[in-house]
């Protein structure tokens, strides 16, 4: 089980919250949620899918052939959703208690 | 084919058959894609990284398998244990670099180059503990750098102790080679313990028995201490490993095994090398206890195809 989310899997576990996504479509919407500061390398991606698929986050849904390509498709489990949207509220508390004390300092406008 | 979908298909050698069967057309898919969309040398880093993986998959050091998580728990341990390695070495006498062709004394401290090297692993770890996200590269650097300082010192006619160099570069390798690229915080305080029993050992393994305790230059009697005294170090490492397996911890038996291989090599290593020193026995079965071991964590973090449910085929699969 993931301990501890890196930004990266954080990413890319967003991106499959929006619907099952093949291994380019995940490097396309990693690079689209963070506005292209983090670009995966497909080897890398290989890497996660395989690390989050054993750790039971993500699962290959299915698979289809296009252009003469094959694409698998990924989803988040039950136990993803749960972990990625503990770990969003996670975020968004520490965040909020951040842009609290921005203002209060007065470097926040 | 074209000629990108040929070098693509290609890369897949690098990873096993079974990974191949099953990943590999995905694989190839998500490459033309990415080279479809990105500039040349953006689908160079894509090929070289699926390259990469490949190779990792091959060896079983990927983030799943036990020799994986094995060299993640051995990887900031190993490089503690160097710097350490390299502490002692320093104030066991071997300080001053001399590398000039007037003055050239020929005894102990002075042919070998190795405090250059000692102190690029104490950086090193330092600069790790403060950035730990570049692990990987700075572990290759200090590797890198020994390696090469040892070659260039035997050109300049020094006669740096290769057993020592060969103890560094074995205590770097699970940093370049732990598949996680990060590492916590958390891990800092068990490093330096390790570490600090790494030297503590030394200082009493190594220790001259004219002098106890007295820090001879590691140069002269360390590598002999070593392989002479080594079977108490061996017993206690390889108690500690059957422990550990047999409580169930044996990711950490495993880190136990790996940060053990240097010492227990070098321990039968340097007398088989020297010819005239004898083999002490219990190193030898100490050697064999631990090749058997890390056959154990390697064969079990070989690939093995994922069972066939894992794989769904949905109604997506339209197979055009």
């Amino acid at each position: 089980m993931i301990k501890e989310m890196r930004e990266p899997t954080f990413l890319v576990l967003a991106t499959l919250a929006e619907g099952k996504r093949h291994g380019y479509a995940i490097i396309q919407g990693v690079a689209s949620l963070s506005e292209g500061e983090v670009e995966l390398k497909a080897g890398t991606l290989y890497a996660m899918l395989d690390r989050l698929t054993f750790d039971g986050v993500i699962e290959s849904v299915g698979e289809e052939i296009v252009d003469g390509r094959l694409r698998r498709y990924y989803e988040l489990t039950s136990e993803g959703t749960t972990l990625l949207g503990e770990e969003s509220k996670r975020r968004v508390k520490v965040s909020n208690i951040a842009l609290r004390r921005l203002r209060f300092v007065g470097g926040f406008a | 084919m074209t000629q990108n979908l040929a070098h693509s298909r290609k890369l897949l050698r690098f990873y096993p058959k079974a990974y191949r069967e099953e990943r590999g057309e995905e694989i190839v898919a998500t490459l033309q894609d990415a080279a479809e969309a990105r500039i040349p040398r953006a689908s160079l880093s894509d090929q070289i990284s699926v390259a990469l993986y490949g190779v990792r998959v091959r060896l079983g050091l990927t983030s799943e398998t036990m020799f994986g998580k094995a060299l993640d728990i051995a990887a900031i341990p190993g490089f503690v244990m160097g710097a350490f390695f390299g502490v002692y070495l320093l104030i066991s006498a071997e300080l001053p670099v001399v590398n000039s062709k007037f003055f050239y004394p020929d005894f102990g401290p002075f042919l070998t180059v190795g405090p250059l090297f000692y102190l690029v692993w104490i950086l090193g770890v330092i600069v790790v503990f403060e950035w730990p996200q570049y692990r990987r590269r700075i572990a290759g650097l200090c590797m890198t750098l020994t390696i090469v300082g040892e070659l260039l010192a035997k050109l300049a006619h020094r006669n740096p102790n290769i057993w020592e160099i060969a103890i560094l570069v074995s205590l770097g390798l699970p940093s370049l080679l732990a598949p996680d690229v990060y590492v916590t915080r958390r891990r800092v305080l068990p490093s330096l313990c390790v570490g600090l029993a790494t030297f503590a050992t030394l200082f009493f393994v190594s220790g001259s028995s004219v002098n106890p305790g007295f820090f001879n230059s590691f140069y002269w009697s360390g590598t002999y201490e070593i392989a002479r005294r080594q079977p108490y170090v061996d017993v206690f490492l390889l108690a500690l490993f059957a422990v550990l397996w047999i409580t169930k911890r044996r990711e950490v038996a495993g880190a136990t095994l790996i940060l053990a291989s240097p010492w227990i090599i070098v321990g039968v290593a340097y007398p088989v090398s020297l010819q005239y020193l004898e083999v002490n026995t219990l190193n030898v079965i100490a050697l064999i206890a631990w090749a058997l071991g890390m056959a154990l964590i390697v064969t079990t973090s070989r690939y093995r195809p994922r069972p066939p449910a894992s794989v769904e085929q949905s109604t997506l699969n339209s197979g055009s």
